[in-house]
């Protein structure tokens, strides 16, 4: 669905990705982790044809994007969706109109269908009432769910998203990440997700992938992050590692052992 | 200096580029009604009040100058005639523009430019829709319909105002101060002025929304591509307007 070999990226003379290899299954979710300015975000970009690469090749659903036109570019993102870090949506919209945009502009359905489409996603993420509201009236985890609504109303077959948890309370982070899953199994969507969040790796990944220095390896099963023996892997894991065996052996001290109540 | 001719050869290929996209999507019958209409009332009728405020002065101070001055000399019948004449030909569609670069330029490239940096223009990419198409189009279109409107509403108040500074400076009549007006003023100054409100807000809606995608980092990033537009925008409309009019008087 989405493969990546050998891509290089740089850009104001510094080398960002450097042959990197991604093989994202149809219908699976891989996440992407890695140290911040790793080259994580550009991968999402290079994928959306946002970035050019410098060697290697990308293909999308089976055809090579590597060097096409954007006028092409254009075609090939109706079956892509992306949900961008910040969510990036239009601030001089509503959220109902944000969420209908691609319907009303790409499609040129009628609003009024377009409006019940939009509202339907909407009381499923339990924002209708927010509908009519402007974006800067939501909170950070609110206007995340809208983005993803954005990128969903029109099905598309990828979904890209940009550390969709990040800055989120464990509630929100919980509901985004059920999002994702749920879009994922409801229609087949692929998705390829970067985060920093543990608990989202977790919920999600089929396969997790780690970027360094520019570089990529597969790391497989989210466990593999905590059992790897990969130097690299441990070196970018061993504050996570470390921070659930002290917090694993406080549980412990502090309920002697016992099970916590769920 | 050599920073300045790079800038410059920039801005020039930017926006001939921009330029020639937006002749593209008009041709391929792009233009989307709603969102014209949208930038129309937004560039055009808000902006109306002001040129009819900025304008009424502007009338009034030339025709306070002239009034004086050409009843001195016997000539107060031509006060109306030549107060029109600079009107059309030079005031109208230059202040009208500069009152439009501070007031719309300004307010485009920093939209564009917000959007820009906060990945609103990436969303629109990746949901398919060129922002060429959803931003530059319908604005460079409103712009160059309505700013002949704007200015025959800008024209009208400063005629006026002249007629009453005139009629306060001087106790001129009505029939006194139109007096010469079509021994000066002929339909040529009309098409004129016409032809430079076309030209001057096509140039600026270009080169305000070019600016915008350039933005780049935080809001000091928008704030330095906000006043490079109005800073080239108002010298622009000097270099077009003498370029024009020794054309059209040559």
């Amino acid at each position: 669905m989405i493969i990546f070999k050998d891509v290089s990226v740089s850009f104001s003379g510094q080398r960002v990705l450097r042959g990197v290899s991604l093989h994202v299954k149809s219908g699976s979710i891989t996440t992407i982790v890695g140290p911040s300015g790793s080259g994580k975000s550009t991968i999402l970009r290079v994928a959306m044809g946002f970035r050019t690469v410098d060697s290697g090749s990308v293909a999308i659903d089976g055809e090579d994007v590597t060097s096409i036109s954007e006028k092409r570019w254009t075609r090939v993102r109706r079956k892509m969706g992306m949900v961008f870090q910040h969510s990036a949506l239009f601030d001089s919209l509503s959220v109902v109109e944000n969420v209908g945009f691609y319907p009303y502009y790409v499609d040129r359905l009628p609003w009024r269908k377009v409006r019940e489409q939009a509202m339907e996603l909407l009381s499923e993420l339990g924002l209708a009432e927010s509908a009519n509201k402007m974006p800067e009236e939501l909170s950070g985890g609110m206007q995340r769910r809208v983005a993803l609504a954005r990128a969903l109303v029109y099905h598309p077959k990828i979904l890209l998203y940009d550390e969709p948890t990040t800055g989120l309370d464990p509630q929100n982070s919980d509901l985004v990440s059920n999002m994702i899953r749920e879009a994922n199994e409801k229609f087949g969507v692929t998705s390829v997700v970067v985060t920093h969040d543990l608990q989202c790796i977790h919920a999600l990944s089929d396969e997790v992938v780690l970027i360094t220095g520019g570089e990529g390896f597969s790391i497989g099963k989210p466990h593999q992050l905590f059992v790897a023996t990969d130097p690299r892997v441990v070196d970018f894991t061993q504050v996570w590692r470390k921070q659930m065996l002290d917090y694993a052996s406080e549980m412990r001290g502090e309920t002697g052992g016992a099970v916590l109540p769920s | 200096m050599g920073k300045l001719l790079v800038d410059s050869l920039e801005y020039i290929g930017g926006v001939t580029l921009l330029l020639w996209r937006i002749i593209k999507l008009i041709f391929r019958g792009r233009v989307y009604g709603e969102l014209l209409l949208q930038q129309m009332v937004l560039l055009g009728v808000n902006s109306i009040p002001i040129a009819i405020v900025v304008m009424a002065f502007i009338g009034s101070v030339f025709t306070y100058m002239l009034a004086g001055e050409l009843s001195k000399h016997g000539a107060a019948n031509m006060t109306g005639g030549l107060l029109l004449l600079i009107m059309l030909r030079e005031a109208i569609p230059m202040f009208t523009t500069i009152v439009l670069a501070g007031k719309v330029g300004a307010s485009i490239t920093s939209e564009i430019g917000t959007m820009k940096i906060s990945e609103q223009l990436d969303a629109l990419r990746a949901l398919s829709t060129d922002p060429d198409w959803y931003l530059t189009l319908p604005r460079t279109l409103a712009a160059v319909l309505m700013m002949p409107v704007v200015a025959v509403f800008g024209g009208y108040s400063a005629w006026f105002a002249g007629y009453i500074t005139a009629k306060q400076q001087t106790g001129m009549s009505y029939t006194l101060f139109t007096g010469q007006v079509r021994l000066l003023v002929d339909e040529k100054d009309y098409v004129m002025c016409l032809i430079k409100c076309v030209v001057f807000s096509a140039m600026l809606v270009l080169t305000a929304c070019y600016y915008g995608f350039q933005a780049r980092g935080g809001a000091s990033g928008v704030g330095k591509v906000v006043t490079t537009s109005v800073v080239v925008n108002i010298f622009l409309l000097f270099v077009i307007d003498l370029i024009l009019t020794m054309i059209m008087t040559g």
